[in-house]
Formats: C-alpha cells, sequence, structure tokens
C-alpha cells in the first residue's frame, strides 16, 4: 500500500514538474496563447472535479473502521517511555479493537507488522481513550513503536506482540 | 509624506532596505545554521556518528524552532520591503518587531542550551511541563516565554500594515481586493502585495492569537501544574497556530515573485478577479486545513477529519492552477534571462506547488493512517520550505545585492543552483521514500534497516548545505561590495 501511495505522489509531481519546466524553460518560445484562460478555467474545474470524485470514493466508506460485536477488545495505556497492554498474543484473522490510553504526555500507537511496515496507528492521549481498529493478517512478531515525539526515550518507546495462527 | 508619496520601484532606494538587508542576513545565517543541525541529525540516524539522544532531541527543537523562526523573518522582511513600495511604513514599528523577535530567539537558544529545553518546536501540551527530567520548569517557560516575544512582534508588526492598508485602500476590504471581486468596483484595485498582505495579516493575526492563548495556558500549567487543559483541545490550537504560521512565511515570501518577475519579464503580475479570488480562498483555507494534523485523534468529530481532507486537497487548487500557473504564463515566451535570484524564486514556486502534493495525499484520512509521523510529513514540508520559502528567501536576497550589469547565471552561480536542487531535491526524495518504508519522524535512533535512507539522505544534506554556504558568502561579499 505505502509504495502504490508513494508512486502515486511521485508520478503526479514528475508529471507536474513536467509540465511547469516545460513552460518555464521556454522563455524564448511563442508566449502563451490567447486561450490561455480558458485553458486555466478547464484546469481549474478539472482539479475541482477530481477532487469531488477522490473525495466522495475515499470517504464514503469512513477509513476509521468500526469494530464488529465479537472484536477483541485489547486495552493499551502508555507513559514516558512504555506500553502496557492485556495481552500479548492476539488471534490471526481476530478484529481486534486497540483502546489506546497514556498517563502523561502525547504518544502515537504505531503498529508494525513483522517486516517493520506500519499497518495502524493511532495517537495516545492523556484524558482520552483511542480507538483503533485492525484485522491482521499475517503471523508473527508485532512491534509497537511511538509515533508522537514524547521526550528524551521517545525511540526506545517500543513493545512486542504476537499474531498467532489459530488451531 | 501622504500615501501617494511611498517609494515606488523607480523613485530611488526603498527606506526599508537596509533594515531588510540585515534581516536577510540574519535569517541567511541562521538557515544555514540550522540546516548544519538537520546534516547532523540525519548523520547520527545513519550510525555514521554516535550522537547523544538527548543532544539529537536538543537539535531537533533548535532546528524545529529556528527553521520556523528563520522562515518567519525573511517571509516577513520580504513583505516588509515591498509593502514599503506601496505604503508609508514606519521603521521604527519594523526595528520594535525585530527587537522582540531577537529577544525571543535569546529566550529560546537559552531554553534549549542552557536549559536543555528539548519538547520540540510545536510544544505538545503537556510535554514541557512533563520532561521525564530532561529539564526544568523555567526551561519550558523559558522557551514559551521567548514564543510569546516573538507572537508580540509580529503582531506589532501585522498592526502596522492592517492600519497602513487600512488607511491608503479604504479599509481591510479594500486591502483583500473584495469590493472589486464581490461588488465589481473597480476603482483603486490593490496591488498582488498588498492583496497577499491583507491576506497574510488577517490569517496569521488570528493564527498567533491561538498561540498565545496556549503558550499562556502551557506557561501556567509550567508554574502551577494542578492547572491543566483539555489535551485535545490545547492540540487544536497548537496545530491551528502551527499550520497557520508556517504557511504565512511562504505566503509572504511570495511576495517577492510577484515583484520581482515583472523586472525580468516585462509583464506586470495583476490583480485579477481570479488571484484577489484565489487569495480569499486562502484566507478560509489556511485556517480550515488544520483538521489535517488531527487525523489519528479519533476523538475529533468526524466531520472535522472531513473537512481537513477536502481543504486540504482544495488548498492546492488556487496554488498550483493560480500561482503556478500564472508564473509559467509570465515566463513562458517573455524573453527572460535567467541569472541566480530569478531563478531560486522561480524555484521556490516550483517547490511550493510541487510539495502540495504529497501533503494532499497525505491529507487523506485513509493515507493518512498510514503515513502520519513517518519520514512522509518532512519530505512534504522540506519540499515546500526548503525548496520554496528557502529557495525565494535566497532569491530574494541574491537580487537584493544583485550586480546589475550581470543578466546572466555566472559558472559559479550556475553550479550553485545546480547544487541546491540536485541536492535539495534528493534530500526530500529520500524523505518520502523514507516515509513510505514506515520510518518513524523524530527518531533519534534508526534500526539497522532504515540507516541506508539515512545516509544516503546525510550527503544529499551535505551538498545543500555547502550550497547554502556559497549562497551566504555571496550574500554578504555583495553587500560589502554595494557598501564600498
Amino acid at each position: 500500500m505505502q509504495l502504490s501511495i508513494l508512486l502515486i505522489t511521485l508520478g503526479l509531481m514528475g508529471v507536474a514538474g513536467w509540465l511547469i519546466l516545460r513552460a518555464v524553460w521556454a522563455t524564448e518560445g511563442p508566449s502563451a496563447p490567447k486561450t490561455i484562460n480558458r485553458t486555466r478555467s478547464c484546469f481549474l474545474w478539472g482539479m475541482i472535479a477530481v477532487g469531488v470524485v477522490i473525495s466522495v470514493g475515499s470517504l464514503r466508506e469512513w477509513p476509521h473502521t468500526s469494530a464488529a460485536d465479537d472484536a477483541l477488545i485489547v486495552n493499551i495505556t502508555s507513559g514516558q517511555w512504555w506500553w502496557e497492554t492485556d495481552t500479548t498474543e492476539i488471534p490471526l484473522g481476530q478484529q481486534v479493537e486497540f483502546r489506546v490510553t497514556t498517563e502523561d504526555v502525547n504518544h502515537g500507537l504505531g503498529i508494525y507488522d513483522p517486516d517493520m511496515n506500519l499497518v495502524a496507528q493511532v495517537q495516545a492521549m492523556p484524558s482520552y481513550t483511542n480507538k483503533v481498529v485492525h484485522t491482521f493478517d499475517k503471523a508473527g512478531q508485532y512491534q509497537i513503536l511511538c509515533m508522537e515525539f514524547c521526550g528524551i526515550a521517545h525511540h526506545d518507546m517500543t513493545y512486542d506482540f504476537e499474531v498467532l495462527e489459530q488451531n | 509624506m501622504s500615501a501617494t508619496d511611498v517609494y515606488s520601484a523607480e523613485s530611488g532606494p526603498n527606506p526599508q532596505e537596509a533594515l531588510v538587508k540585515f534581516t536577510m542576513l540574519l535569517g541567511g545565517v541562521v538557515f544555514l545554521l540550522m540546516m548544519v543541525f538537520g546534516l547532523i541529525m540525519r548523520v547520527a540516524q545513519g550510525d555514521l556518528i554516535s550522537l547523544d539522544p538527548e543532544m539529537f532531541y536538543l537539535l531537533l527543537t533548535a532546528h524545529g524552532a529556528g527553521m520556523v523562526g528563520s522562515a518567519a523573518l525573511s517571509g516577513a522582511a520580504i513583505l516588509w520591503f515591498f509593502s514599503a513600495r506601496h505604503l508609508n511604513l514606519r521603521s521604527s514599528i519594523y526595528i520594535a518587531f525585530l527587537g522582540l523577535f531577537l529577544a525571543g530567539v535569546v529566550l529560546i537558544l537559552g531554553s534549549i542550551f542552557i536549559g536543555g529545553y528539548g519538547g520540540a518546536w510545536t510544544f505538545l501540551f503537556p510535554l514541557p511541563a512533563m520532561s521525564g527530567g530532561l529539564w526544568e520548569a523555567w526551561a519550558g517557560v523559558m522557551f514559551c516565554v521567548g514564543y510569546l516575544l516573538i507572537g508580540v512582534g509580529f503582531l506589532l508588526y501585522y498592526l502596522e500594515l492592517g492600519l497602513k492598508i487600512a488607511s491608503r485602500y479604504n479599509g481591510l476590504l479594500g486591502g483583500l481586493g473584495w469590493r472589486y471581486l464581490f461588488a465589481n468596483n473597480s476603482t483603486d484595485v490593490p496591488p498582488p502585495t498588498i492583496v497577499a498582505a491583507s491576506s497574510v495579516l488577517v490569517f496569521n493575526t488570528i493564527g498567533i492569537v491561538f498561540g498565545a492563548a496556549v503558550l499562556a495556558a502551557s506557561i501556567v500549567n509550567l508554574l502551577l501544574p494542578s492547572f491543566e487543559v483539555d489535551p485535545l483541545l490545547a492540540k487544536n490550537a497548537i496545530y491551528f497556530f502551527g499550520h497557520v504560521f508556517i504557511n504565512a512565511t511562504i505566503y509572504m515570501a511570495v511576495t517577492a515573485v510577484y515583484e520581482i518577475l515583472p523586472d525580468y519579464t516585462g509583464r506586470p503580475w495583476k490583480s485579477t478577479k481570479l488571484f484577489i479570488g484565489a487569495w480569499a480562498a486562502v484566507v478560509i483555507f489556511v485556517q480550515a486545513v488544520y483538521f489535517h494534523h488531527l487525523l489519528q485523534d479519533v476523538n475529533m468529530p468526524a466531520w472535522t477529519m472531513a473537512v481537513g481532507q477536502v481543504v486540504s486537497y482544495a488548498s492546492g487548487v488556487p496554488l498550483i492552477g493560480v500561482t503556478v500557473f500564472s508564473l509559467a504564463v509570465y515566463i513562458k515566451g517573455s524573453g527572460l534571462k535567467w541569472d541566480l535570484p530569478i531563478s531560486l524564486l522561480t524555484l521556490g514556486v516550483v517547490g511550493w506547488g510541487l510539495g502540495s502534493i504529497p501533503a494532499m495525499v497525505d491529507g487523506m484520512v485513509s493515507v493518512n493512517k498510514l503515513m502520519h509521523n513517518t519520514q512522509w510529513v518532512p519530505g512534504h514540508f522540506h519540499t515546500y520550505l526548503l525548496l520554496g520559502e528557502v529557495a525565494m528567501a535566497f532569491g530574494f536576497a541574491a537580487w537584493l545585492v544583485r550586480d546589475k550589469a550581470v543578466t546572466t547565471l555566472s559558472s559559479l552561480d550556475r553550479l550553485v543552483f545546480r547544487a541546491y536542487v540536485f541536492g535539495g531535491a534528493g534530500f526530500v526524495l529520500v524523505f518520502l521514500w523514507s516515509g513510505a518504508s514506515s520510518i518513524p519522524r523524530r527518531w533519534a535512533v534508526h534500526y539497522e534497516q532504515w540507516q541506508l535512507q539515512s545516509q544516503l539522505a546525510s550527503g544529499f544534506a551535505l551538498i545543500v548545505v555547502l550550497a547554502t554556504l556559497v549562497l551566504v558568502v555571496r550574500y554578504v561579499a555583495g553587500l560589502a561590495r554595494r557598501s564600498q
């Protein structure tokens, strides 16, 4: 998923950069045609239309998934610089709702799969419980890393748990 | 002096020039120093040197505050300089602004390097009061008071701009150009710089007031820990302030493009209805978009996240569809001769526009779940700062000390410009790649599998630092030459 995001972004930046530079470098060529304002209007309306399509397409199904009734609830508490959870073993394929809070400053719960790809995250805030829902589709050892700067040992604020195949 | 007596590009020296030149010198030197801090951090993450994590986070805090401060200072100097072409601004106000700014910088540097404050430039509540033993409460107070002094300076600066704009253009609505836009009143339409100045002073004043409120609350919390603020409310105020303030730096700096580019193309940048409408949209968008910083704070109402995503995209429309598009149209076929100032200014607009693309992508809730607080974030903001605002600032500085007899890129200028673009582009692309590799931001120590990217980034950063060093030396030499 992240690789797709990167490639799409670089593709858009590359095309936009090429179009801009092509015009900018043509200082000695002909000026923009008289129809340039119409071209710009089409471009602006095109950007707006694309924006509407992207917005509707990406928000129609709300990205922050709600937990099903049979979801496993895992409570996570945090502080400078530790994580504490109900369990360190989660069944493969089981939908899990993590309920995350902190006893001191803001932290960020980042869940990393065995290949160290970030698969889900949510902020941990004092006085609040934030929920993030995820279904694990790969067994192995996962890590929780802190994603919000929280002081001198921010980079040491890690925690391991296992996703196990169900017998 | 009446409003019609103010300086114009053809009427002799700008009365603000000496102050602005001094400011750009300060800004340039601090930019360079902060880049060196950034280089040290990337080298440490690449495990090429051993750096104590405590020192890393001090450098991180200084780098963030210093870069935002330098961008704000250089942007303010640019806007002041060109506003003085249209308004009779008082130098005493600028001196007060600069004095408060420098006093704030002294406090911030003292809090970091004497007090050990390492809570990052975003001072996310209640971190300033909960250091885990790294710094004492007084250091946190000192940091916050430093910010407040800078904020007071900016409020003075905007008050002067606002008063003079209102006086000259029959109220702030006149300065914004809204009478022309909405009532079709085409008498005394403000020039682009005044439209930009009016817009920035509106949204940045609001942003600074929110910032001041949460800073004051943080100071009270530091002194009286029993006083608490709702952390989510504080987070909203901090990100509102932070987003508006850093974006204001670019919106101030772009006035250099509006004013300088016509000297090269012979085509004035015009206050059309589209231009004024785009700025009107910016006034709204730049304030409404900050919700995209809170997409992983799931206790925020869902509508705020939808607004954050939609406005993130919408913010790119006036930038790419109006500013970048206009730049290309004004330049194409103009016969423009490239020299260092106009090359850097053009780079600034192009980098700003391209940097908005990964920002828009990260503004999507579904993408943000995977990219938030990874190195994707510094990837996009370094694109529109390093290759945007900073490029504009150095372009303006080079223009200030230009040799009017030289109308081409010298070999050295060409080399420096190419090195800056190559190093800067490589640096930000590695950040984006690192973000896509799930590497978290603001980590003092990187796992072994992340170190290659940090090492590559260090190489690119070194090239940028060397190019910037030449730009600063070139500016100092230009100042010395012109003072003779």
